[in-house]
């Protein structure tokens, strides 16, 4: 069986996943990503690569404490699975690869 | 401190699946209150909101199929529904398979039916227009209903009745020849009709102006088919001339053709005017009948009571004064409604412009055989379902020990029995769609299930039936298996519902149908077979038929010898009038020693041959002969029902002649025949007199062929008319055909009759073969103990079919005397039938009953064959 695939955004995603590791929910990926990429974000577009990397069994999640300012609603987090780590190493080494096979070039 | 908008919340609330709500409301709120922060609150709202359609996605959205609770017990239903047909194969199939050729066959029914009775009925008025007919009383003819009028009648009722909006006639012309500068063409079906046939019918015009088309004499309305035989398309035919013979007529119109579903048939319509501008006395023209005439009646007028004052208005118009009422002794009128002209004429003699005339009796007959054959499969249906109850009781038991309510288990079988109709109805269209075109070859029509997509209420109507049919027969099953009491079930006690005397009462309904259709058809297969080969007393057989013209009597004489010196013809003659209709009636008298005797039998004028080569018996007296120079107008031969009318002892040598002839200068009667049938076999042998007229212009040559081949005989035939006549093109007929059509209502019937037989009966069958196996099944430990205690195979057997046995021979005594009552109806509308025989009962009984033996004596002998160890093991 291929290994499931992995997306650009749902790359980034999962990348901001990891690194905000047991701190990552909706919103805190969301304004992270917003402040990295510098672009807006839709909070509807995370939730589906969240939905859709927990069925590939990249991420998983719980529900953490009550909070008040979310209309008494549990926050959910997402932790990266050692199978989405494997993902993204995958990921980083085949572009590390492709990379360093760029001939040295000058652009001046 | 605003809050998100909360509609916006609800709606997400709804629409999203529960297990996203939590968090992906969370995530909006928190959005939300932080992009406040640096946001007017509208932007945020307008945020959120972009947000929640952001959300209107497959991932997100609630399955609402899986969630809703009623809509679940119906998915259930039908997935039960579903493996209950794959587990019982055999059974579904019988179910299905004869629901579906019971409703195609309705729906065949349904089709021919709907084509019958949409005849005339594309002219707005048809509820306002009827056709004069006269009931004729001659003296020495039986008394008659003709649809024929008199020229002056129409138009002296327009001006004597202010109840009468207008009037039409319509006046058969036959065959003629017409031409234009290069092409000549003979057309037939050619009238002559006034000017108002288009203000009181609705035959639309491709072309001219329907007021005042027809007003002026010598102008043509031709139908588009006959306008493209002269001219290249219809803008060059329309305003152009056409001639017939010296008379150059002006086409003021293009007819569309007429619809199939019209009883006048017609391809050119001439100008009455032309007729009576030459002859103004035409329109109080009376004493002949030869046309048709129609009435336009006002909106709110009686027709019973108009007619009652036709009496007065035959007595005022042909009477010698109003004292004088002795008209009415031998015409009477009536009025017969545009819509029954079709369906309801069949008692109604010299209808020659009746297109495909239908007897209006059978439609009931065709309607009642097909409620026949859906109650058949509908039974079927009913039987099989409860008769399989014992499958589903522990189904019903469990349902039931699990809380469902006796409502819930009635719709779960009744939704059941309507979804196999449903699917039925789908099958029997399929099968329809390739079973029409073959239904249409065999009776002639031209049926098409396009009907139904083209007219969709008609589709509702089936559609509707289907559900009923589907609703009823699931009624009983359904009530069958509610009724069951769980603890009853559940505990392992047997039901004591398989006595149904109910379902015995289904069986014999169902064989008691079968039987009647069985003999109903052996007695009108056995009726129409007596018609095809009674001796009518002349021969129909190898009679070619061949249209006459000025020209051609002309040359008569030279045309009979050269052919007769072919060896393929028998012999040749002619006459004024067809055999296998009733002949025109005019007056006839006798002069004896008591005085002078008037008379009105039926006439036909012939050639010297005609009695030689039709075969007709003469009984006194000889034949026409050439040899007596009187035998010209001046010899009658008459028939035996003539002469006992007359009361003549001693016929021969008679002084006789026609009604006009003045009583001092007769002829006389030179021979009496044996009464042969020159009408159909549905009438009776009327009065006739033969008379030869060569002078009179034949109408008809009739040439008898011999030897097997008649098609070169016919090349013959045409090879000499080609010689000698330039004119008239040779178009011919043979007589039997001519007689085939006479029966076609008959035929027809029958054909109909005798597939739904077959049908019939094949489902009857296939609904015992269910229900046998059945039986067998559940008997199958009586008959395994029976066999260990020594009974024998025949004995099984006997013991299994002897139920059945009963079933069908108590459906012949109750279906017996019905059918034959209805039979025997039937069979007066002929004046020559058969008598119903009782061996016909018989046979139809015994030709069930094998059937029925044969159907279900593969599982009795099976059963009776098996090792009783297979049935007893677990015992």
């Amino acid at each position: 069986m291929k290994p499931p695939s992995l997306g650009e955004f749902e790359e980034l995603v999962l990348l901001m996943v990891a690194a905000l590791h047991d701190e990552a929910y909706g919103v805190a990926i969301l304004e992270s990503l917003e402040t990295k990429l510098d672009k807006k974000v839709n909070i509807s577009a995370i939730h589906v690569a969240l939905k859709r990397m927990e069925e590939k069994g990249f991420v998983k999640s719980r529900f953490g404490g009550i909070t008040s300012d979310r209309g008494g609603r549990r926050k959910k987090f997402y932790v990266i699975t050692a199978f989405g780590k494997q993902a993204l190493d995958q990921q980083y080494s085949i572009r590390t690869e492709i990379y360093q096979q760029i001939p040295e070039i000058s652009f001046n | 401190m605003h809050s998100p908008p909360s509609f916006a919340q609800k709606l997400l609330e709804w629409l999203i699946k529960d297990e996203l709500a939590e968090e992906v409301l969370g995530d909006l709120d928190e959005k939300y209150y932080y992009s406040l922060k640096n946001k007017s609150a509208t932007r945020a709202k307008l945020n959120y909101w972009h947000q929640v359609f952001n959300y209107l996605r497959p991932f997100a959205l609630k399955n609402y199929r899986s969630n809703s609770k009623s809509t679940t017990m119906y998915k259930h239903n039908l997935k039960i529904a579903y493996r209950h047909l794959l587990k019982n194969r055999g059974y579904s199939f019988i179910n299905i398979f004869s629901l579906t050729v019971g409703i195609a066959a309705c729906m065949a029914i349904y089709l021919f039916i709907m084509d019958e009775t949409s005849f005339d009925s594309m002219h707005s008025k048809k509820d306002h227009i009827y056709r004069l007919d006269e009931i004729q009383n001659f003296t020495g003819t039986k008394e008659q209903k003709v649809a024929l009028s008199m020229p002056g009648m129409g138009p002296n009722m327009l001006s004597d009745f202010p109840e009468v909006i207008n009037y039409t006639r319509f006046h058969q012309r036959g065959k003629r020849l017409l031409s234009n500068d290069e092409i000549s063409h003979t057309v037939e079906k050619t009238f002559n009709v006034d000017s108002t046939f288009l203000k009181i019918f609705d035959f639309p015009l491709v072309s001219g102006d329907r007021e005042t088309a027809l007003n002026e004499p010598n102008t043509v309305l031709l139908t588009e088919e006959t306008a493209l035989k002269f001219f290249d398309n219809l803008e060059e035919a329309q305003g152009s001339s056409i001639k017939m013979g010296d008379n150059l007529l002006k086409i003021t119109g293009i007819l569309e053709d007429v619809p199939e579903t019209s009883h006048m048939q017609f391809n050119v319509l001439f100008s009455m005017t032309t007729v009576t501008s030459e002859n103004p006395d035409f329109n109080d023209q009376w004493g002949s009948n030869f046309l048709n005439t129609y009435l336009l009646l006002e909106d709110n007028v009686n027709a019973d009571a108009l007619e009652a004052k036709l009496d007065d208005f035959l007595v005022r118009h042909m009477g010698e004064n109003s004292e004088d009422r002795e008209v009415l002794d031998y015409y009477q009128l009536f009025l017969q409604p545009l819509a029954e002209v079709h369906l309801n004429s069949s008692d109604i003699e010299h209808d020659y412009n009746n297109y495909r005339k239908f007897n209006g009796q059978y439609i009931d007959t065709f309607a009642m055989v097909g409620i026949f054959i859906l109650i058949i499969a509908s039974i079927n249906f009913m039987n099989l379902s409860t008769a399989r109850a014992s499958q589903r009781w522990k189904e019903v038991g469990v349902r039931k020990a699990v809380g469902a309510q006796k409502i819930q288990l009635f719709n779960q079988f009744i939704l059941e029995s309507i979804l196999l109709a449903l699917l039925a109805l789908v099958l029997a269209f399929a099968i329809n769609i390739l079973a029409i075109p073959w239904l249409n070859d065999a009776i002639n029509r031209k049926l098409t299930m396009w009907f139904f997509i083209d007219q969709p209420q008609y589709l509702a109507i089936i559609f509707s039936i289907t559900l009923g049919v589907g609703l009823l027969t699931g009624l009983y099953p359904s009530l069958y298996l509610t009724a069951f009491k769980a603890i009853n079930i559940l505990k392992g006690n047997k039901q004591s519902g398989n006595k149904s005397v109910f379902r015995s009462a289904l069986v014999v309904l169902q064989f008691g149908l079968a039987l009647a259709m069985i003999v109903s058809t052996l007695i009108v297969l056995n009726q129409l077979n007596y018609m095809k080969n009674k001796d009518v007393g002349f021969d129909k057989d190898q009679i070619v038929l061949i249209g006459m013209n000025g020209e051609v009597n002309e040359k008569f004489e030279l045309i009979k010898s050269e052919l007769l010196d072919l060896t393929s013809i028998a012999g040749v003659t002619a006459s004024g009038q067809r055999l296998g209709n009733n002949f025109h009636q005019w007056g006839f008298k006798v002069k004896t020693d008591t005085g002078v005797f008037q008379m009105t039998p039926s006439n036909v004028f012939v050639e010297y041959d005609y009695l030689d080569v039709y075969n007709i018996k003469v009984k006194e007296g000889r034949s026409f002969s050439k040899e007596y120079s009187t035998d010209e107008g001046m010899a009658y031969i008459i028939n035996e029902k003539l002469v006992k009318e007359l009361g003549l002892k001693d016929p021969i040598g008679t002084p006789a002649g026609h009604g006009w002839y003045p009583d001092d200068s007769l002829g006389s009667i030179i021979g009496v025949t044996e009464d042969f049938n020159f009408n159909s076999l549905h009438h009776k042998v009327n009065t006739l007199s033969m008379v030869v007229h060569s002078d009179w212009g034949f109408d008809e040559m009739s040439v008898k062929i011999k030897g097997d081949d008649p098609q070169a005989a016919i090349a013959q035939i045409e090879n000499v008319w080609d010689r000698h006549i330039k004119d008239w093109p040779f178009d011919y007929m043979f007589l039997d055909e001519h007689f085939a059509t006479l029966y076609q209502s008959d035929n027809q019937m029958s054909a109909v009759v005798s597939i739904m037989t077959v049908l019939a009966i094949l489902i009857a069958c296939m609904g015992l073969f269910g229900l046998s196996s059945i039986m067998v099944m559940q008997k199958i430990k009586e008959v395994g103990i029976r066999k260990v205690l020594g009974a024998n195979a025949f004995q099984i057997t006997f013991l299994l079919s002897r139920n059945f046995l009963l079933l069908v021979v108590l459906a012949f005594i109750i279906a017996s005397p019905i059918t034959y009552y209805l039979l025997n109806d039937w069979l007066q509308n002929f004046a020559f039938h058969v008598d119903i025989n009782f061996v016909i009962f018989i046979v139809g009984a015994l030709i069930s009953l094998a059937i029925a033996l044969v159907t279900i004596g593969y599982h009795t002998i099976k059963a009776s064959y098996r090792n009783p160890v297979e049935a007893l093991r677990y015992e």
